[in-house]
């Protein structure tokens, strides 16, 4: 038998575990337990879904707050440029109407 | 088949130009005028912008509701107003361009007044039928040019009316900018022209 298979059967030969090892070990169990009881509050599958449904739903309505903003913003641009256009629009066609008119009077 | 497909599409070539032929653009180069002007309006309206605009715009109020009502029928309001320092500040041939556009068989202008400041104040309407497909105004005076497309149907009559709203002088009320030129009065109808000139 060579060294190392001596060093082996020592390293793995049977050994009795010590007399409180049963009761050590039913001792971490309860407390695992217990830790685990106290960590289901947040850990729980029901308030992750929770929570992560209520990101999806704050990121939905800040979405289309922010699109509502957006198209009120465009459609007062939109407005003032229309009303821009019109008075322009308006102006030059009164302005043109009363060259006509003026003429008209210094032809008479 | 094949020769049915090619007299179609030489047919749809020949007359896709009469066409395009009623369409006003303004120039481009128009855009680099602001660069030179002491104030420039530049206006574009499609209809998509158009119907944005007229969620807007309150029924309750009697100016903003005439305007609504106005623009259902529009296509586009395209507007470019250029004031300058001194005379000279914007190539002729420009306005030319646009004159050259509103000849088309459809257009007509309804007046025209030219002043010896040289002062020239013209309005275009595009016929559809019995129905105005647009108005054009183009006013170019030494200091300032000024063109107006307003694109769908709208009648001169209906613009008008906002006198005395928006902020548009009332007729008869409008600052006297030609006192003291002799306006030469061109406004003449040129369907009427056409006929003296067929008779």
């Amino acid at each position: 038998m060579t060294p190392l298979e001596d060093d082996l059967k020592q390293a793995l030969k049977r050994q009795e575990p010590a007399a409180d090892f049963t009761a050590r070990v039913l001792a971490r169990c309860a407390a695992a337990e217990l830790s685990s009881k106290r960590r289901f509050f947040w850990s729980a599958p029901v308030w992750r879904m929770g929570l992560a449904a209520a990101a999806v739903l704050l990121m939905l309505v800040g979405g289309s707050v922010y699109q509502r903003h957006e198209h009120e913003v465009k459609g007062m641009a939109a407005k003032r440029q229309l009303l821009l256009a019109m008075r322009i629009a308006g102006t030059k066609l009164q302005e043109v109407q009363q060259r006509v008119k003026e003429s008209e009077q210094v032809e008479q | 088949m094949k020769r049915s497909l090619l007299k179609l599409a030489i047919v749809a070539i020949a007359v896709a130009p009469v066409w395009a032929a009623d369409d006003f653009k303004l120039p481009m180069d128009l855009e680099k005028l602001a660069e030179r002007a002491t104030e420039s309006v530049d206006v574009t309206l499609d209809q998509s912008t158009l119907a944005l605009a007229s969620g807007f715009l309150s029924k309750d109020d009697p100016e903003e509701a005439q305007v609504k009502k106005m623009i259902g029928k529009l296509k586009g309001i395209y507007v470019r107003s250029f004031e300058f320092d001194k005379e000279g500040q914007y190539p002729m041939s420009d306005v030319q361009a646009m004159r050259a556009q509103l000849k088309g068989a459809n257009w007509s202008r309804i007046v025209g007044v030219k002043s010896i400041k040289g002062e020239n104040a013209e309005v275009y309407l595009l016929k559809n039928g019995d129905q105005i497909g647009g108005i054009v105004v183009l006013d170019a005076e030494p200091k300032e040019l000024t063109i107006v497309h307003i694109d769908g149907s709208i009648s001169p009559e209906e613009l008008s009316r906002l006198g005395g709203h928006l902020g548009i002088p009332e007729m008869g009320k409008t600052k006297k900018k030609t006192k003291g030129d002799s306006a030469t009065p061109q406004a003449k109808d040129e369907d009427e022209q056409r006929m003296e000139k067929e008779q």
